[in-house]
């Protein structure tokens, strides 16, 4: 058989990639063309009819400070967790590859918090900021302490810590790899030729681990600007709608206050910023990628 | 063998696609009975539940009709946003037979989906029914009111003497009374919820609804021609909101404490006097429950034809979907089911005893299991209820109600909250109704 007519490549691709094709057309390109369809209704979400409006929900969302407001937070919020995340997790990494007796229990310990759900996880976390806390603290001190959730920027930090004790250990697996992946006989090679553990660390293993960061990052990236489970159960938003992200304020604008068009539109706009963040990050990290 | 794994390939490709549509298009799915006919020649119908302390009563009475009435019924709960639960249903063509929604859901749901009731037996029997465009669509499932809950065992526990609500009339009389609490040894008997819905949807809600032209006041907020802080009965209502706070049991974290410490509280007696409603009473019995918990008027230093009366109505109305993915014998079997739930004695045992709410319904008797439901049916009897206001704007708790957390936590002053709603209401888009 030929193998440059198209209907051999036809086939060929549809027996590969044809289920894969047609799934991911199913579950994701169709849905993402009919909601920017709906951008453009004032659509409330359960009306049996989608008035066109054009770019309204647009120009509405442009106009939506709070919606700014949150996306601001969000991203303030990603700019620590996403540092904190990728800090504790590649110093972990290094303690579970260092020879540390024990070292695949500590693996699985840290991962574990990866693996409660994001509801559960903010009840607990409540729970401990609420109660615990304020029994703890206001023992020492004698008095009342209150509850870091009912500050603003108590709750923001709140949802760092939250988010970095539940994807740190996520992040510690690529860190691992990326650690293993790196040869011993170069760090020893480096060593030979008179570079401290410290120096080998700098300029041999980091730099061969650029993968496992540029891997890390976007995913803390992404995650931490799509983030909605932990803040819906840790702070709901409060105190004061301080707490809310731009995750949260989109599915309120669509579905609490039935302006679906418009919570699309946001939606859109936020699936943008972080495309973009990530994208960004990504060929910035990938430019500057060695193998040994 | 190459030709065979080319067809397996194209057949795998098939059943994927298959597969897809056939997820787009559930919308008879045995799940949701939306055939009607589950097979063995019974009508299935669903419900959809959004109460969720009466979910497991309401699917034993479901069982009950459905084996009197040879009718497949299942009841389904979901503690999402209502409107955003049943958009999802609405969306899949999977919708519920019938639909527990708020009385707000009612115009906007069941004024494209309601099935027309008017022609029902119970419309007769309530006053609380839901007409839009002149067709009854909702059917109340009961009457809530708010007021301040107060613990008559804690206070005589700590008085000495029986507790009258009657003679707290003014908010002079309730602070009174609350100096008498505190040098009896109650530090601090107040408490309050701080969520959202508690604060603006319900407390400061009867700002707008304590008073003769509702609508008008509502449109001159839209207008901005409200000037709050020269409004008597806003600032009577916050001079009593400003008591709460002052006694609040919780006032070291007024924005951190949790509903459940609230309600433990007022439960077993630790403080006397909460704002709340009716519904907390399923919270309230789960503690160490004391008994003789009740409801009264928020005390306010401003008398007029709303003093003595509690602010509520009907609530948690069922609509029937109306839409082609439910069938006329399914609207038939939802129909006999809302009527059974008002005419039988075990529909009417359901309501007020077993679910413990206060029935809407004349012809049903039966005492409310609920010690604060039962006197909010006294209220409601003797004309001393408030009717709600169901017409605000769908951000409104959420705006306003982070303002009143803002207040509570001491963070900003009246003058700064009355700006902050005639703000919201004058940026706001009308609610048409």
């Amino acid at each position: 058989m030929n193998q440059k007519k198209l209907s051999y490549k036809i086939k060929q691709y549809l027996m590969f990639a044809g289920p894969g094709t047609i799934l991911f057309l199913g579950v994701v390109i169709v849905p993402f063309l009919y909601g920017v369809y709906l951008t453009f209704t004032s659509w409330d979400g359960v009306s049996r009819t989608k008035p066109w409006v054009g770019l309204q929900n647009y120009l509405n969302a442009f106009q939506d400070t709070a919606f700014w407001s949150a996306l601001g937070r969000t991203v303030l919020y990603s700019a620590f967790a996403v540092i904190l995340i990728n800090i504790v997790a590649f110093a972990l990494a290094y303690l579970v590859t260092s020879g540390v007796k024990g070292q695949n229990f500590f693996r699985a310990g840290f991962f574990v918090p990866n693996l409660i759900g994001g509801i559960v996880l903010g009840y607990v976390w409540k729970f401990v900021f609420n109660r615990a806390y304020v029994a703890l603290a206001g023992a020492i001190i004698g008095g009342t302490a209150p509850s870091p959730l009912s500050t603003t920027n108590g709750a923001m930090f709140c949802l760092i810590i939250v988010s970095v004790w539940q994807f740190a250990g996520y992040m510690m697996l690529i860190y691992v790899a990326g650690f293993m992946s790196v040869s011993d006989s170069l760090k020893e090679a480096a060593m030979i030729d008179g570079c401290t553990p410290s120096q080998a660390m700098w300029n041999v293993t980091i730099p061969l681990m650029r993968a496992s960061f540029v891997q890390c990052i976007f995913l803390s990236i992404t995650r931490c600007f799509m983030v909605y489970d932990v803040n819906l159960s840790l702070t709901n938003g409060e105190p004061f709608n301080s707490s809310v992200m731009a995750a949260m304020h989109v599915y309120n604008t669509a579905f609490t206050y039935k302006r679906y068009g418009q919570g699309q539109a946001e939606a859109l706009i936020l699936f943008l910023v972080c495309a973009i963040v990530g994208v960004t990050q990504v060929m910035i990290g990938k430019k500057g990628e060695v193998e040994a | 063998m190459k030709k065979s794994k080319h067809v397996i390939a194209l057949l795998l490709s098939l059943v994927m696609a298959l597969s897809l549509a056939g997820c787009g298009g559930g919308g008879n799915s045995s799940e949701s009975g939306g055939g009607g006919d589950s097979g063995d020649g019974k009508v299935s119908i669903t419900v959809f539940n959004s109460k969720s302390e009466i979910q497991e009563y309401l699917e034993d009475a479901a069982a009950v009709y459905g084996k009197e009435n040879n009718v497949n019924i299942e009841v389904y709960f979901s503690n999402d946003t209502v409107s955003a639960h049943l958009a999802t249903r609405y969306a899949s063509s999977n919708p519920y037979t019938l639909n527990m929604v708020d009385p707000k859901d009612v115009y906007t749901l069941g004024a494209q989906y309601g099935y027309d009731m008017s022609d029902q037996d119970w419309v007769a029997e309530t006053d609380y029914a839901i007409s839009v465009d002149g067709k009854v669509v909702g059917f109340p499932s009961c009457i809530e009111a708010r007021g301040i809950l107060y613990n008559a065992d804690a206070i005589k526990n700590t008085l000495g003497e029986d507790f009258d609500p009657s003679a707290i009339v003014t908010l002079d009389d309730f602070k009174a009374y609350l100096e008498r609490l505190v040098a009896a040894g109650m530090e601090l008997p107040t408490g309050i919820l701080k969520p959202d819905w508690s604060l603006a949807a319900h407390y400061l809600q009867q700002v707008y609804e304590e008073r003769d032209d509702v609508e008008g006041f509502v449109q001159d907020l839209y207008a901005g021609n409200v000037d709050l802080m020269q409004d008597a009965k806003f600032n009577a209502l916050m001079d009593a909101f400003d008591v709460l706070m002052e006694y609040n049991r919780f006032k070291a974290g007024p924005i951190s404490v949790e509903d459940d410490q609230v309600h433990q509280a007022m439960s077993e007696g630790l403080d006397a006097f909460q704002f709340g409603g009716c519904w907390e009473w399923n919270d309230i019995v789960d503690y160490d429950y004391t008994g003789n918990i009740g409801i009264m008027p928020v005390p306010q230093n401003l008398t007029d034809d709303y003093t003595g009366k509690i602010v509520g109505g009907g609530s948690k109305y069922f609509y029937i979907d109306n839409s082609e993915n439910t069938t006329d014998e399914q609207r038939a079997a939802a129909e006999g089911f809302l009527n059974w739930i008002v005419f039988s004695d075990e529909g009417k045992q359901l309501i007020s005893d077993t679910c413990a709410l206060v029935s809407p319904f004349r012809n049903n008797d039966i005492p409310c299991a609920n010690d604060i439901g039962a006197i909010v049916k006294q209220y409601a009897d003797s004309g001393n209820m408030i009717p709600n206001y169901d017409y605000d704007p769908d951000d409104h708790y959420s705006v306003l109600g982070a303002e009143m957390q803002r207040y509570l936590a001491g963070q900003c002053t009246r003058e700064q909250l009355a700006d902050a709603i005639e703000t919201y209401w004058s940026t706001t888009t009308p609610v048409a109704h």
